[in-house]
């Protein structure tokens, strides 16, 4: 059974291995950077000469918010695909309700010393009334 | 001058934060951040199963013909697969018809709604990969879930490209690699999520070049069935109860992030055993909220 160990080492380094010593990930990159920077120097709504499309091309901010606080987003299009999303403020906090029972400053200072938590997966739907918003700026009309 | 700079963007469904420790200037340091980045954009074009679009859900169109596919998508397969028949079948990358059928078919971004024509009593004997001439065959027409591996494997080909940093931690939404040492030269410190208080950690442990993951029942639930998780076993097709959280640590992201899933599905014997098993460690959280340290951490 402890050979079992050295297998999924070698199967992960393998998978790892294959894609790194192909250089995928350091050819390719080179124009997805090129990318992300352009649209963020050039900033909001740069309008695409595209008829049909539904958005514009460019990086779009959008803003949302609910009870636990407000995010915002950039939202780059590209031919009517959503690219790439960056977060670029969260403020979110969370309200009473969720953590009852506990004493606050408890929380706060676990929070502040504490700032790498692994658990379950959040959620993005606080993430969607932002992303709308920048998508409705983003829109050809 | 040590300093932490730190970028969140939204992928695979969930918030992605990178953070490096370094004294490199920005104009150095994004660039490679930004590569980093684009790691999980790859691995996500090729292995979503919430959009058509996808070298996954492409491939999976062709049933009985060998399909070749990219290594973005061999490996993890690959990976899942050998994890499927380790478990014999209690983990098993095929579920994805079920998962579709509890309401887990929605895109993120375009809240597109996944329906794929496939049956959802497959298993993972049903998908063939030809290791020679990198193929891919179906026997039936199936929905491939790669949930419980792909964002590892992310995770895993972004640490590569930010090794060079004295630093660093890529968390994907609870399940992170931490790199190095922090900005104080110490093992990073990483909290685990109480299952029930939000923002709130229940234990904590130090890591360094080890990979942190999280699978609980707590966060991501059904809205078809109340009593159904996204972790679900593939023969009995109900999600596991005994343990709401169980954290894998493991040299690598893609190990930590299956097997915290298939313990998860284990339960807490066989769970413990399988930790043992491969030499890992764990920390598992039973519904009760009685917390087992397992491995020596």
């Amino acid at each position: 059974m402890a050979k079992m160990d050295k297998k999924w080492v070698i199967l992960c380094t393998t998978a790892i291995g294959v894609i790194y010593s192909a250089g995928y990930l350091s050819t390719e990159e080179q124009a997805a950077l090129q990318e992300p920077q352009h649209h963020i120097n050039s900033n909001i709504q740069s309008v695409s000469s595209q008829v049909k499309s539904q958005y514009k091309n460019g990086t779009f901010d959008g803003a949302g918010s609910n009870r636990r606080g407000s995010i915002e987003v950039k939202v780059t299009i590209n031919h009517d695909k959503i690219t790439d999303v960056e977060i670029s403020r969260f403020a979110m906090h969370y309200s009473k309700n969720d953590v009852v029972g506990l004493p606050q400053e408890v929380i706060q200072k676990q929070s502040a010393k504490v700032q790498n938590v692994s658990g379950a997966t959040y959620s993005t739907q606080a993430f969607q009334d932002a992303i709308e918003a920048a998508l409705t700026q983003a829109r050809n009309v | 001058m040590v300093q932490i700079v730190k970028k969140s963007k939204l992928m695979m469904d969930t918030v992605i934060e990178i953070k490096v420790v370094t004294s490199r200037s920005p104009l150095d340091i994004e660039p490679v951040i930004e590569q980093a980045f684009n790691a999980f954009r790859k691995v996500e074009q090729a292995c979503s199963r919430f959009t058509p679009e996808s070298e996954l859900m492409k491939a999976c169109q062709q049933i009985r013909t060998p399909v070749p596919i990219s290594s973005w998508l061999f490996q993890p397969l690959k990976f899942a697969l050998e994890m499927a028949e380790w478990t014999q079948g209690i983990f098993d990358p095929t579920i994805g018809k079920t998962l579709e059928m509890y309401g887990f078919n929605q895109h993120y971004l375009t809240k597109e709604i996944a329906s794929s024509l496939a049956v959802d009593d497959t298993s993972y004997r049903d998908v063939i990969l030809n290791d020679h001439d990198r193929t891919m065959t179906l026997n039936r027409p199936l929905v491939i879930d790669l949930g419980a591996v792909a964002k590892g494997f992310a995770i895993d080909l972004a640490a590569q490209v930010l090794t060079s940093f004295q630093g660093f931690v890529i968390n994907a939404g609870g399940d992170l690699y931490a790199g190095g040492l922090d900005e104080t030269g110490h093992a990073w410190q990483i909290g685990i999520q109480h299952p029930e208080q939000a923002n709130h950690i229940i234990d904590s442990i130090h890591v360094t070049n080890e990979a942190v993951c999280t699978s609980g029942s707590y966060v991501r639930r059904s809205k078809v069935r109340e009593d159904i998780h996204h972790i679900i076993n593939p023969i009995s097709k109900q999600s596991p109860h005994e343990l709401t959280s169980c954290s894998i640590v493991a040299p690598y992201a893609m190990m930590a992030d299956v097997c915290s899933t298939v313990v998860c599905l284990y339960g807490l014997e066989q769970g413990k055993r399988m930790i043992n098993d491969m030499e890992l460690k764990g920390i598992l959280i039973t519904s009760n909220l009685h917390v087992e340290r397992v491995g020596g951490i």
